[in-house]
């Protein structure tokens, strides 16, 4: 082969390039990724990579205001934990408050300034520049203003405190308007009533659960949902184990076995509706068998006559030995508190029932002392927390100003009536008589989405304000919200929204509400509280930059001593025993109806965030979606088994929902989360589950105004259907393998 | 009659050639790969050279990438860093790279660098103990000032790292931990 073909030469260069290719190919296909390394265009000043610094500010997640750490990295939010300091939360957080990233993260989070473009209620959303938007609604509220119609703009919020609040009150008081109001579903009104009627002070009190030694709760759950869960958790580990040879008692009434139930020595399911009953038999006893001494035994005891062991035994379904064994603990226990919350406070009795379980206080002689109630007599700010809540009745006044036509402009804020209240209110009808609704909110939930103007609001991590923890810890605190990162989208914090809308309206507003951002407004309003407390041995700067490092300003101490003793006449005066009005007659819904806040998505805020939806419910280990709980008897009567899909009827409606039977459920009851069955807010909360408040029949407490949702009846029909429900569970049963002890019954 | 495999084999001769050459092309494209197209040297989205700003204006390194001695990371500089100079220097404005940067300011862009100099996620690499024990910047990097395009020098591997830990006899320097965490 001397001679190479000109096919030949052809073919060995085609094999040449081809490997050459192959090369290349090969060679590239092996190589890393490309990975770019993106610089900041300006960096912050504190700027250092790959160093976390963390910075201190105030927890949103629910109304405890637990103070929280904030890990951040290149300008990133990381991680959340408890701030050390803070006297709340004393560096330990629950999981909605980790969960806070993934309201910073969320994919749903609005992201610009949105018009529905007259369509309402359509769910079509359309971009507006921040100027065109603010300038809208501020001509609008200030041709009302001019024309003197002020009191046609309405404010309504979720839960806010501090100076947000001052701000919000301020605004609404100089266009002429008192019709600010806040409504959280949460928030225990009937308690605050209660206790208005006890001690005739107008706020929450603190409730020393570190240094009881009995605490017998009345349906609170106070260490997942009630009022404070975090700095509860602390106090029930301090009571349990904090102190060597005297670990306290804990005593649940509920028909459903929460949380705090789980954790107690003792669960006690009274019949719903009975456990105010239920607290004055105990007083009954209390005072009968002379554990009580008072100079006012006489009276106790002739209005708590009618309330024998025998007669509240008859009624509430626990036996005569079971209530005079609670009453000798209760009556000879050192420090003995009572707690009311969850379902008792929310019978159409549910001020009956706190006042009830006041009485109890009363007669342990607890008051301002350590392990019983104390009173938060001095607060850090002169504002009283929670005084603008509307409560239900609030809300049915709005209701009907609305449905009457009179009101022009609906502010809402970070509040989600339409999902949290039955439909039996009719909020979402009669927003159709307003013309103009601008809700201030960063996700687009049932109530944002019949907005016709959307203003983005910051998440809590952006936004600047400061807050004071109701109820208090017994010791003025007031902690400071600063953003800890810079503001993700073109969203603006509700703060300083408010104040463009001050200089959109002018008149006398800009003058008397100068600040140009919340920041400016909040540390104006520190500096004149710091230096109205006199204590000017120190710069202000100075004690500024301290307090915002630390979070928190408190002083520790100051209330010991300074405790008032309310006298029994007030809560002897109030003590009657209506019975809880359930809607439905016994005949035709032979069950009742036991909402309970869901540990971790509360009354549905959480749902949005997937952390949340994808951790076990503590109880029965469900995740996602809901359920109706049923206990094994009541199951077995009605020929149910676990994913059968069952339509819960009330008279307010029907939804369906699988059945998981559940044996800490007392027979006879239905129990079923709050917080899925959203139909907006977001992918992961959208269509998951039911809504148990459109099972909800329109009962108010009368003596605080408040709803009274857990007074419905209901009954359960088998579809026929099956689906599983998702749990981390087995099965609840020993299934005869004998582990509880030799012999198993229930196999 | 004598028997040879080499007149079976005949008819594979041919194939068995393209196939050598195939292979020997194959070697070729990777080389050639490896010197003009690999992430060893990418082609970055502003020609930004470290020969003009180290050796021929005598920056010193720490001038731009100014958490080297203090963070894990040495630092990318920051676009309002760039500017902060090039706004003042009116002799290079006009140039076509420039007018990108100027760009980038503009329009408040970060620059999308692409990396070269890369670890794993699962090593804790940190700048700060390297230029603590007085390495210069150049034993990893090269020698960066006279590259008017990045290249990388170094594998940047587990082996190149134990090497040098070894030779220098780092405390704790073989030790897992001291990298993975």
């Amino acid at each position: 082969m001397s001679k190479i073909s000109r096919r030949d030469l052809l073919q060995y260069i085609g094999a040449g390039g081809i490997g050459a290719v192959g090369g290349v190919l090969y060679s590239e296909s092996i190589e890393r990724d490309v990975e770019l390394l993106i610089p900041q265009v300006v960096p912050p000043e504190d700027y250092s990579p790959g160093i976390a610094t963390w910075y201190n500010t105030v927890c949103n997640q629910c109304s405890a205001g637990c103070g929280i750490s904030v890990r951040i990295r290149e300008g990133k939010a990381k991680k959340i934990e408890g701030n050390p300091v803070h006297p709340v939360s004393q560096g330990r957080l629950c999981a909605r408050g980790q969960s806070g990233l993934n309201v910073l993260y969320n994919p749903d989070r609005i992201r610009e300034p949105l018009t529905n473009a007259g369509q309402r209620g359509t769910g079509n959303f359309y971009p507006i520049s921040w100027d065109e938007v603010l300038t809208t609604i501020g001509s609008r509220i200030g041709r009302l203003k001019i024309e003197n119609n002020a009191s046609r703009v309405r404010l309504l919020t979720g839960r806010v405190r501090g100076h947000l609040d001052e701000l919000f009150a301020q605004f609404m008081g100089l266009l002429g308007s008192d019709h600010y109001q806040q409504y959280d579903f949460t928030y225990p009104s009937a308690l605050k009533a209660a206790n208005k009627i006890s001690f005739g002070i107008d706020q929450l009190p603190y409730y020393d659960i570190k240094n009881a030694d009995l605490l017998l709760s009345f349906g609170a759950d106070y260490l997942g949902t009630w009022i404070s869960p975090v700095h509860h958790s602390l106090a029930y580990g301090h009571m349990r184990q904090g102190r060597a040879g005297r670990r306290g008692k804990t005593v649940q009434v509920e028909p459903r076995m929460s949380l705090s139930g789980a954790a107690a020595d003792e669960w006690v399911a009274a019949r719903p509706g009975t456990e105010g009953l239920l607290a004055l038999g105990i007083a009954h006893i209390l005072v009968s068998d002379g554990h009580y001494n008072g100079s006012d035994r006489d009276q106790w005891s002739d209005v708590l006559q009618a309330y024998s062991p025998s007669a509240v035994s008859a009624e509430t379904d626990i036996s005569e030995g079971n209530i005079r064994q609670l009453a000798r603990e209760f009556g000879t226990s050192k420090a003995a508190l009572a707690i009311a919350g969850g379902a008792t406070t929310a019978g159409t009795n549910a001020v009956a029932s706190a006042v009830a379980v006041n009485a109890l206080n009363h007669l342990a002689g607890n008051l301002g002392q350590p392990g019983g109630i104390i009173f938060n007599s001095d607060q850090a700010f002169s504002a009283t927390p929670g005084t603008r809540q509307a409560g239900m009745q609030g809300i049915l006044d709005l209701v009907e100003a609305m449905e009457a036509g009179e009101v022009d402009v609906l502010l809402v804020h970070d509040s989600n009536p339409i999902f949290s209240l039955p439909d039996g209110v009719g909020f979402r009808q009669a927003l159709d008589k307003v013309p103009l609704i601008v809700a201030l909110s960063s996700f687009r939930d049932e109530t944002t989405e019949q907005a016709d103007l959307i203003l983005p609001t910051n998440t809590y991590l952006e936004s600047w304000g400061d807050d004071v923890p109701d109820p208090g810890v017994g010791f003025p605190v007031a902690s400071i919200s600063q953003p800890v990162v810079t503001t993700l989208y073109d969203t603006l914090p509700v703060g300083d929204i408010m104040l463009s809308l001050v200089r959109q309206i002018g008149g006398e507003l800009p003058m008397a509400m100068p600040w140009r951002t919340m920041e400016e407004f909040v540390k104006e309003r520190w500096r004149e509280e710091y230096e109205k407390r006199g204590s000017a041995d120190q710069d202000f700067e100075a004690f500024w930059q301290a307090a915002l490092e630390a979070g928190v300003w408190g002083q520790p101490g100051v209330m010991t001593g300074d405790q008032i003793v309310p006298s029994g006449a007030s809560t002897i005066a109030a003590i009657t025993n209506p019975a809880s009005q359930f809607a439905g007659s016994e005949t035709d819904y032979p069950l009742v109806l036991h909402p309970y806040l869901s540990a971790s998505l509360l009354d549905g805020r959480g749902a949005n965030l997937p952390w949340l939806q994808e951790l076990p419910d503590p109880l029965t280990s469900v995740v996602y979606g809901s359920w109706a709980e049923l206990n094994p008897a009541t199951a077995e009567d009605l020929g149910i088994r676990e994913g059968d899909v069952l339509e819960v009827e009330t008279p307010a409606g029907s939804v369906s929902v699988p059945a998981l039977i559940f044996p800490a459920l007392r027979p006879g009851v239905v129990a079923m989360p709050i917080g899925q069955g959203h139909t907006a807010y977001g992918r992961y909360a959208r269509n998951r589950g039911a809504n148990p408040m459109d099972l909800v029949s329109m009962q108010i407490d009368d003596r605080s105004g408040d709803l009274a949702w857990a007074a419905t009846r209901a009954r359960v029909r088998n579809t026929g259907e099956r689906l599983q429900i998702i749990k981390t569970d087995g099965v609840t049963r020993t299934l005869g393998r004998q582990i509880l002890g030799p012999k198993n019954d229930h196999a | 009659m004598s028997i040879s495999v080499l007149d079976a084999l005949r008819p594979a001769r041919k194939p068995a050639l393209l196939g050598l050459v195939a292979v020997f092309g194959l070697l070729i494209g990777a080389w050639v790969h490896g010197k003009y197209f690999s992430d060893r040297s990418p082609v970055q989205p502003i020609e930004f050279s470290h020969k003009v700003h180290a050796a021929d204006n005598e920056i010193p390194c720490q001038h731009c990438h100014i958490y080297a001695d203090t963070t894990p990371v040495a630092g990318v500089p920051s676009v309002s860093k760039c500017i902060g100079c090039h706004k003042s220097l009116p002799s290079v404005r006009d140039q076509p790279e420039i007018l990108k940067l100027m760009a980038f300011w503009e329009n408040r862009e970060p620059i999308p660098w692409i990396k070269v100099h890369d670890v794993p996620d699962f090593v804790h690499f940190t700048h700060k103990r390297h230029v603590k024990a007085d390495l210069e910047c150049q034993e990893c990097h090269g020698p960066v000032e006279t590259m008017d395009r990045i290249t990388r020098v170094a594998t940047m591997r587990m082996p190149w790292c134990v090497e040098c830990h070894t030779e220098k006899n780092v405390e704790h320097g073989r030790d897992c931990w001291t990298c993975h965490k």
